[in-house]
């Protein structure tokens, strides 16, 4: 799966990024600035609370209603003298997308950032085509120029590196000879960035939302390299997750205004810019040609079914600022380009089981994502349905657990079954139990006492207190 | 009044004193107490390890057991979150569902029950020293019971309570994600450790005996000097 | 304009219906009155003066400038502050604002004498204009909308209105008539979706700037400038 990145195992990725002390401070540095800055924005509306429950309506009515809206966005695209190619896997894309370079006989490209054509592993099939893929915004730049190093936060891509490696990597790629401070790292991107822009053939950007009734789309930037890549080149390749809609401008408001102050705690960000089609007859900028690629990919796949709500997502990794998680094991942990609890939900469902079955079970189910989500995907819950499904359907869990479910199972649901095994429990455990604690323990006990004590049962249980108390024992 | 205690299972078998105190400190209210011996588990181990069918059982059990109780209080906002989840998981069963929604209504979180259906926030205990309090994730996000485990805290006498620098990150405990993801939860529980010694508390109090088993297991595994209490045992001091 | 086209739309769409459960939709699907519309209370009630104060102190917020002027004064605070930033080149929008505020003077002659370049967009110049606007030290665009709530100047491109003039020059100026603040974008997204009912065609460029570039790609420490300009100033008329 092309959305894959790493190829070691969940547990081995795990230990890499719990040993990679700089990448856990750059994590935890950068949560606590973002979860800080959201929570500003989010009080100073005031009503907060509304906003996300507009924000999740207009996102189910759209969703629910998502092939009308795809039609009514597709004919008004044309209309305004764009094409459009709705490809129902990564490969049409990108063989789509590879036509039209090739027709337009293109040799450079530059890309504002875009987690959809990472997912779709388009930057490759280009390469292929011998073209030379520029990406422009910093982060993206940064992770490309270093051999291509993947992306760990779906907004901040380049979160895990710090200045000292990005200025090393500058130093060695583009002969840069100047420090670490970030001004002088942005100034020398900026000047190495103006001409690629001014010389590429075809610029290619996603699109934070299209908007049906005008057959445009909206690019959310704050450095504004998206308006380069779409103003200069001849030709825009536009690609778009077929959900990345929205009716009309005023619901584009209202999400863009959600999405900015979950991402980056703005009002709005620096620069937002509504494209449709074309450029127009007597215009100077902008593309001569415009191209809009629908990606499904698995999408529909999820419609209909419980998990439909994790389509509400508007990429502004609110979720990924709060997951204590992420904050230990940093973004490449999840072996795929969807990282934290996001990550965790939408991974299994595009990429499968066999490739990101620990996922669902690497959360405490604490619930900071489905909080802090704005458009109310119920994060935590959907990461539970997986586990359900990995249970039911995927026979995926281990034996023993099963076994000890199934005991569970009858023992919780049986009182005798219950107060005999309790009863036992403290003679059972008897030989690893010292001091009224357990240190080394068996089983699943083991994992938890590799790490803690284990307090060892009560000979005494509760409920045998209370049977004494009430009988006006002593006590 | 008559409360029936749903004391948990890790009360029942691991932490019996949470019980007593819990039982202790309701009866001096006046509550008339009342303990189903039927009672096992809420489900929550094998619901929130995707064994839904098995969790089922017991939480038809737990709805029988708990049938007739007027107020079910329970000394832990994430077993009392499980009941209110009920409902939701018996969602369309026309057998189930009313009952479910019966027993999600009429269950509590102790420190909830003491300061919304009481109207009590001093409970008359004493305990002298510095504390430190853990918000437990699912109280707090899930059932929605922030304020009240502070109201009461505040008034024990000699008690002095150190905001938790980030209290608001989760200690790591997760159920059998303590044990399945190990070193991440590892990392979690020591994290929280580091900010409990920023306060310099000499007690660590919360509400979940789930996450108090974690990170008092850790403490005691790292030796350091901090007492861990369940907020019934610290409310029930005197 | 020759319509685009489109592919593979049949069946994309129909699968889409299918897991939805249902047949394609043919009828028009009208949207709901949405239960909750927290976006028309922002600064409801306020003055054309309150909302200048609320875009005033968003300015100091999003690292812009902010000079209020009046419509007489307009050239020469202009002239001021093209100077701050150190003179031509300057590349403006070819908008008969600039006529109507009286700024044609400064434009056609007073600057020119004093060997300040200035390219007024000419779409009969094609290209060219693009290489002016990147040459260029300041771009100036009128505002046709401002937001008060997030302080930015929303530019409805067209064949005089150049989409790089407030983009491609090194600092960039955007004048702002009073009478365009409205509270915040609900009020500019709400004027679109009319347009569009009423049938006209949008711009094929909506650009809304708030401040000059930045990003926090780089350890998250926000650096000003990127690829866009590097400064921006709001000079508000406050008498139009």
């Amino acid at each position: 799966m092309s959305m894959k990145i790493g190829t070691d195992p969940f547990h081995e990725r795990v230990e890499t990024g719990i040993n990679n002390s700089f990448m856990r401070g750059a994590v935890a540095g950068a949560q606590e600035r973002l979860r800080t800055r959201r929570l500003e924005a989010a009080k100073e509306l005031g009503n907060w609370e509304e906003w996300r429950a507009l924000g999740e309506e207009i996102r189910q009515h759209t969703l629910e209603h998502l092939d009308y809206y795809l039609m009514q966005l597709s004919e008004n695209v044309a209309k305004r003298g764009g094409h459009v190619f709705f490809a129902q896997t990564a490969e049409e894309a990108n063989q789509y997308i590879r036509d039209v370079v090739i027709k337009k006989n293109a040799k450079k490209i530059v890309k504002s950032k875009s987690m959809v054509t990472e997912e779709i592993h388009l930057n490759p099939v280009l390469e292929a085509a011998g073209c030379e893929v520029i990406e422009t915004d910093l982060g993206e730049y940064i992770l490309q120029i270093d051999d291509h190093d993947p992306p760990s936060h779906i907004v901040a891509p380049a979160l895990h590196k710090n200045k000292e490696q990005i200025r090393d990597v500058f130093r060695k790629k583009l002969a840069y000879n100047k420090t670490e401070k970030p001004e002088e790292l942005a100034l020398h991107a900026r000047k190495m960035l103006r001409n690629e822009y001014l010389t590429a053939d075809i610029g290619i950007t996603g699109c934070n939302f299209a908007i049906a009734e005008s057959g445009s789309i909206t690019l959310v930037t704050n450095e504004g390299n998206a308006d380069l890549v779409t103003a200069l080149p001849k030709t825009q390749i536009t690609v778009m997750g077929m959900e990345r809609i929205v009716p009309t401008f005023e619901e584009m408001e209202v999400l863009v205004s959600l999405l900015t102050r979950s991402a980056v705690g703005q009002k709005l960000t620096s620069y937002i810019t509504v494209l449709t089609g074309p450029r127009d007859e007597g215009d100077v900028d902008g593309p001569e040609e415009f191209h809009l690629v629908i990606v499904d990919n698995g999408r529909s796949d999820i419609l209909g079914t419980e998990f439909q709500s994790v389509l509400q997502c508007i990429r502004c990794a609110a979720c990924v600022n709060v997951c204590p998680v992420y904050r230990h094991i940093g973004g490449h942990s999840y072996g795929s380009i969807y990282s934290g609890p996001i990550g965790a939900v939408l991974s299994p469902l595009l990429g499968g089981y066999d490739d990101y079955k620990e996922l669902p079970y690497a959360s405490t189910l604490c619930a900071a994502c489905t909080e802090a989500c704005p458009v109310k995907i119920p994060l935590h819950e959907l990461l539970l349905k997986h586990r359900q499904v990995i249970v039911e359907q995927e026979g995926k869990a281990p034996i023993s657990e099963k076994l000890a479910m199934k005991a569970f199972g009858l023992g919780a649901a049986s009182s005798l079954l219950y107060k005999f095994g309790s009863k036992v429990a403290p003679s059972a455990l008897q030989p690893f139990t010292a001091d009224q604690r357990i240190t080394k323990g068996v089983g699943p006990l083991k994992a938890w006492t590799e790490i803690r004590e284990f307090p060892a049962p009560n000979k005494e249980r509760f409920r045998d207190w209370f049977r004494e108390h009430k009988k006006g024992g002593e006590q | 009044m008559k409360v029936t205690l749903f004391v948990t299972c890790l009360v029942d078998l691991f932490h019996p004193n949470v019980g007593k105190a819990t039982v202790e400190l309701l009866e001096r209210l006046g509550c008339e107490i009342e303990f189903p011996e039927a009672q096992t588990c809420c489900g929550q181990p094998a619901y929130n390890s995707g064994y839904v069918k098995e969790a089922k059982e017991a939480m038809k059990h737990m709805i029988r057991t708990f049938e007739h109780a007027e107020y079910v209080v329970a000394p832990s906002g994430s077993c009392a979150t499980m009941f209110k989840e009920y409902p939701h998981i018996f969602k369309d069963d026309p057998e189930w569902e009313p009952k479910a929604k019966a027993l999600a209504a009429k269950t509590y979180e102790l420190t909830q029950f003491l300061v919304e259906v009481l109207k009590i926030e001093n409970v008359g205990a004493k305990l002298k020293g510095r504390a430190t309090y853990h918000t437990s994730c699912h109280m707090t996000r899930l059932l929605g019971v922030k304020d009240a485990p502070f109201q009461l805290l505040k008034h024990v006498e000699g008690l002095e309570v150190i905001p938790l620098p980030n209290a608001h990150n989760c200690c790591g405990f997760g159920g059998t994600f303590s044990v399945k993801m190990g070193p991440i939860s590892e990392q979690m529980v020591d994290e929280k450790i580091r900010h409990i010694e920023e306060t310099e508390a000499d007690y660590l109090i919360g509400a979940d005996c789930g996450c108090l088993m974690n990170i008092g297991g850790r403490i005691e595994r790292k030796g350091k000097p901090i007492q861990v209490m369940h907020i019934a045992e610290v409310l029930n001091s005197r | 304009m020759a319509n685009g086209a489109i592919h593979n739309r049949d069946t994309f769409l129909q699968t889409i219906a299918k897991r939805l459960g249902r047949e394609p939709i043919t009828s028009t699907v009208l949207r709901p009155d949405w239960k909750h519309q927290p976006q028309w209370t922002v600064f409801q009630g306020y003055s054309q003066d309150d909302l200048l104060e609320v875009l005033k102190s968003q300015c100091s917020r999003i690292h812009t400038d902010f000079v209020a002027t009046t419509a007489d004064a307009l050239a020469a605070t202009l002239k001021q502050t093209v100077a701050q930033y150190g003179g031509g080149p300057v590349v403006t929008w070819n908008d008969p604002r600039f006529a109507e505020y009286r700024l044609m003077p400064l434009l056609q002659s007073e600057w020119p004498n004093e060997q300040i370049d200035v390219h007024i967009w000419d779409a009969s110049a094609g290209r060219k204009n693009i290489e002016w606007a990147e040459k260029a030290n300041v771009g100036i665009t009128f505002s046709d909308i401002t937001l008060a709530e997030s302080g930015t100047v929303v530019l409805f491109s067209n064949s005089g209105k150049g989409r790089t003039v407030s983009f491609l020059p090194q600092t960039y100026i955007a004048i702002i008539p009073k009478s365009t603040i409205v509270p915040r974008m609900t009020q500019a997204a709400a004027y679109i979706h009319k347009q569009i009912e009423n049938g006209e065609q949008v711009a094929s460029c909506i650009n809304f700037i708030t401040g000059p570039s930045n990003s926090a790609d780089i350890e998250m420490n926000l650096v000003v400038g990127v690829h866009g300009p590097v400064k921006a100033t709001y000079i508000v008329v406050t008498d139009r």
